[in-house]
C-alpha cells in the first residue's frame, strides 16, 4: 500500500512537472517572445502595450508594476472577504453566551484563522498594491527595480493561503490550527493532549513562512526602488510622503520577518524532528520574546503605509499642503526606530523582570509622541482648510477619529498596573481593532476610492460610497466601543461561550459587526458595477487638485497616458455619442 | 517616447519563470517537511528549475545549464549534510536525487542542445 502511495505520488509529481515544462515551452519558446492564449488585443489596450500576452497568460506572467499591484490588490481583497466572513460567524456565535452556532473547537479555528488572514493576507498585500502601483509612479521610476523578484512576492501568496486555510479544505485527517495568531507554544508546539500536532498546523505555519518571505522579498525591492529608481526631479527633499512611509516599512519588514521566518521554522522542527527550542525542555517564553520581536514591528509594518496614504490624501481634499512635512516624516521614522524597542509590552503578565519591564513600558508610552504628532499634523492639515467630504476624504478623517481612540486605549496599555488589569480581555481586542480595522482599513478605502478613477478610468457612486463609509464609521464604533467596555467589565478574549452577564454588549458588538457587513456589501456592490459600467472620468484630474497646485505624479503618468491611448486610437469618453454607454476592449 | 507613459510598458513586461520559482518553494518545504520523497523531488527540481530558466532569461548568462549545474551542486551539498550530519537519511535522500536529476539535465542540457535551439 505504501509502496503504490509513493509510485502514485511519483508518476503524479511527474506528470505535473511535464505538463509545466510543456506549458514553459509553449508560453516562453525558449526565449522566442510570442504571445499565446488568444488574440493579441485584450487587456493590452488599457495599457497601449505591444508586449503583454492576453488573457489569463498576461496576469500569470506579467512582471509589470501596475500588473502586479493589481493582483496584490484582487488578492488582498478577496482575503479580506473571506476573513471579514469569518468573523461574521463567529459574531453571529458570540450572539448568545452558549455553544450554539458553531462548535468551540471550529470558533478558535475561525479566530485563529481570522488574525492571520486579515494580517498576512489583508492588511500586508493590500499595502503592496498601492505601493507596487504607484510607488514607481509617484517617484518617476521605470517600474521596479527588480520585476522579477516582485513577481515571485506575489506568487508566494496564493500558496501560502491555500497552506493557510488547508484545514478548512476537504483533506482527509487535517484540521485547522487552533494556536490564536500569536501561535503561542507549548500548545502550538503539538505537545500535551491537545490536537494541535496535526498536520493543518504545519500547513499553516508553512503558509505563514511563505508570505513572510513574499513580504521581505517586496521590502528588499521597495528600498532598492526608492533609493536608486527615482526620476531625475524626485530627490530626497521633495520625496512624497507615502513613499517616506513604504520606506522605513521596508526597513521594518527587513529586520522583523526574517526573525518570524526563523522562529517558524524553529517551531516546524521541535513539532516534526524533535529539536527542543520551546518545548521538551526548552523555553516557551521565548517563543514569545521572538514572535513579538518580529510582532510589534508588524503593527507599524501595517499602518505607517496607511499613515502614508491618509497624509497623501487628507491635504488634496483640504485644499492645502501637509502641514508640518518633514514632522510627518520624523515621526514616521522614530516610530521605525522605537518600534524594535516595545516588544515586550506583549508580555508583561509573563512574569519577566520587573526592570525590564519598566524600561519597555517607557518605549511604549514613548511612540505615543511621533503618533500624536502625526495626529496632531493631520488635524492641523484641515483646520481652516477648503474641506471636500469626497468619499476618500471621509476615510480619512474616519481614519483619523479611529487612530485616536485605538492610540489613546493604547496608551493605558502600555502602562504595566493597567496592563496587568486588562490583560488578555476584550479591552486589548478593542483597542487593536479600532487600529487594524479602524484606522488600517478605513485608509485602504480611502486609497480605493480616491484611485478609483485611475485604475478603473470610472467614477464610482458618490451616494453608496457615503453610505459605505457612514455604516462602516458607526458599524466598527459600535463594535469596538462594546469591545473595550467588555474588557473592563473583565471579559477574557477568545472564547467562544462566556457568562450571562456579558450578553448585552457582545450583542452590541455582533450587531455593529453586522452594520459593518451591510456596508461591505454596499462596497462591493458600488465597485462591482461601477467598474463595469461607471461613467468614465472625464478628464485626468478628477478630484480637480491641479486647481490649489496639489497634483502627484501618478495623475500625471494618468493624464499623459489618456492621451497617448487617445493618439493611438483608443476611445475617449467624449467620442461617446449615445449617452455614455460603448463598449470597450477592457478586460 | 516621452508621450508612452510608464517606461515599463516599453520593455518585455512578461516572464513565465516567477510563478513557478514561487509554486517550487511551497512544494518542497511541504515535501521536505512532511519526507514526501517524491514531492520534495519534484519541488526542489522545479524551483531550481525555474531560478535557472529566469537567470538564463535575463541574460545573466548565455545559456541555462551552467546556473542549472550550480544548483545541483548545491543541493547535492546540502543534501549530503541532511544525510551525514543531521541523521535525517530520506530528506537528504530526497535532496541529493533532485541535485541528480538536476545535474543530469544541465550535462544533457550542455551537451546535446544544439545553440542554435536557444536563440539569443
Amino acid at each position: 500500500m505504501e509502496i503504490t502511495e509513493q509510485i502514485a505520488l511519483t508518476v503524479l509529481m511527474g506528470l505535473f512537472l511535464v505538463g509545466i515544462a510543456a506549458w514553459l515551452a509553449r508560453v516562453e519558446n525558449w526565449r522566442t517572445y510570442s504571445p499565446v492564449g488568444g488574440g493579441a488585443t485584450g487587456g493590452e489596450a488599457a495599457y497601449g502595450s505591444e508586449e503583454k500576452p492576453s488573457g489569463l497568460i498576461r496576469w500569470l506572467t506579467t512582471v509589470d508594476h501596475k500588473d502586479i499591484g493589481m493582483l496584490y490588490g484582487a488578492f488582498a481583497i478577496f482575503a479580506f472577504v473571506a476573513g471579514g466572513l469569518m468573523v461574521i460567524v463567529m459574531r453571529a456565535e458570540l450572539m448568545d453566551p452558549g455553544m450554539t452556532l458553531i462548535s468551540n473547537t471550529f470558533y478558535n479555528s475561525l479566530l485563529t484563522s481570522h488574525g492571520i488572514t486579515m494580517l498576512f493576507l489583508f492588511a500586508t498585500p493590500i499595502i503592496g498594491a498601492f505601493a507596487n502601483y504607484f510607488i514607481p509612479l509617484l517617484i518617476g521610476a521605470d517600474d521596479m527595480a527588480f520585476p522579477r523578484i516582485n513577481a515571485i512576492a506575489f506568487w508566494l501568496l496564493p500558496p501560502g493561503a491555500l497552506l493557510i486555510w488547508a484545514g478548512f479544505l476537504p483533506i482527509p485527517e487535517v484540521i485547522p490550527a487552533q494556536t490564536g495568531w500569536t501561535m503561542y507554544t507549548p500548545l502550538s508546539a503539538g505537545v500535551g493532549s491537545g490536537n494541535q500536532a496535526n498536520a493543518g498546523v504545519d500547513l499553516m505555519l508553512l503558509g505563514l513562512h511563505l508570505t513572510g518571505v513574499s513580504a521581505t522579498m517586496g521590502a528588499i525591492n521597495f528600498v532598492a526602488t526608492i533609493f536608486t529608481e527615482r526620476g531625475e526631479n524626485v530627490s530626497w527633499a521633495n520625496l512624497d510622503i507615502f513613499s517616506w512611509t513604504m520606506l522605513t516599512q521596508s526597513g521594518l519588514i527587513i529586520f522583523a520577518f526574517p526573525l518570524l521566518g526563523s522562529a517558524i521554522v524553529m517551531l516546524l522542527l521541535d513539532r516534526n524532528l524533535g529539536t527542543a527550542f520551546f518545548v521538551n525542555g526548552g523555553s516557551p517564553i521565548l517563543w514569545q520574546h521572538l514572535f513579538w520581536f518580529f510582532g510589534h514591528p508588524e503593527v507599524y509594518i501595517i499602518v505607517l503605509p496607511p499613515m502614508g496614504l491618509v497624509s497623501l490624501i487628507l491635504p488634496r481634499f483640504s485644499g492645502r499642503r501637509l502641514f508640518g512635512f518633514k514632522f510627518v516624516v520624523y515621526s514616521t521614522l522614530a516610530i521605525g526606530v522605537l518600534s524594535f524597542g516595545v516588544w515586550a509590552h506583549h508580555m508583561f503578565a509573563t512574569g519577566i523582570d520587573p526592570r525590564l519591564r519598566a524600561s519597555f513600558m517607557a518605549i511604549s508610552l514613548a511612540i505615543a509622541i511621533p503618533s500624536a504628532v502625526k495626529t496632531f499634523n493631520w488635524i492641523t492639515t484641515m483646520w481652516n482648510g477648503r474641506l471636500r467630504l469626497t468619499a476618500p476624504m471621509l476615510f480619512s478623517i474616519g481614519f483619523v477619529q479611529n487612530f485616536i481612540i485605538g492610540g489613546v486605549t493604547g496608551v493605558f496599555l502600555a502602562s504595566i498596573p493597567i496592563d496587568l488589569l486588562l490583560h488578555d480581555t476584550y479591552y486589548v481586542v478593542g483597542h487593536f481593532h479600532y487600529i487594524v480595522m479602524g484606522a488600517i482599513t478605513f485608509a485602504g478605502m480611502a486609497g480605493l476610492y480616491y484611485w478609483f478613477p485611475l485604475f478603473t478610468g470610472r467614477m464610482y457612486q458618490r451616494r453608496l460610497a457615503k453610505i459605505h463609509f457612514w455604516l462602516w464609521l458607526v458599524g466598527s464604533n459600535v463594535t469596538f466601543l462594546a469591545m473595550v467596555l467588555l474588557g473592563y467589565g473583565g471579559m477574557p478574549r477568545r472564547y467562544a461561550t462566556y457568562l450571562p452577564q456579558f450578553a448585552t454588549l457582545h450583542q452590541i458588538a455582533s450587531l455593529g459587526a453586522f452594520v459593518m457587513l451591510a456596508g461591505g456589501l454596499v462596497w462591493t456592490y458600488n465597485f462591482v458595477v461601477s467598474w463595469l459600467e461607471g461613467p468614465h472620468v472625464e478628464d485626468a484630474d478628477p478630484w480637480n487638485l491641479k486647481e490649489n497646485g496639489l497634483r502627484t505624479n501618478e495623475w500625471a503618468w494618468f493624464e499623459q497616458k489618456r492621451e497617448t491611448a487617445i493618439t493611438d486610437g483608443g476611445e475617449e469618453s467624449e467620442t461617446v455619442t449615445d449617452g455614455g454607454e460603448k463598449v470597450t476592449d477592457e478586460e | 517616447m516621452d508621450d508612452n507613459p510608464g517606461l515599463s510598458e516599453q520593455y518585455r513586461t512578461a516572464s513565465p519563470w516567477p510563478l513557478f520559482v514561487a509554486l517550487g518553494i511551497p512544494v518542497s518545504e511541504i515535501g521536505l517537511l512532511f519526507d514526501l520523497f517524491p514531492i520534495a523531488v519534484g519541488g526542489l527540481v522545479l524551483f531550481c528549475g525555474s531560478i535557472a530558466g529566469m537567470i538564463d532569461e535575463v541574460g545573466y548568462v548565455e545559456a541555462p545549464w551552467r546556473p542549472l549545474g550550480a544548483l545541483a551542486v548545491l543541493c547535492l551539498a546540502v543534501g549530503a549534510v541532511l544525510f551525514v550530519a543531521v541523521s535525517q537519511p530520506t530528506r537528504g535522500a530526497a535532496v541529493i536525487v533532485a541535485g541528480a536529476l538536476l545535474l543530469t539535465g544541465g550535462v544533457a542540457g550542455r551537451l546535446f542542445v544544439r545553440d542554435d535551439a536557444v536563440p539569443v
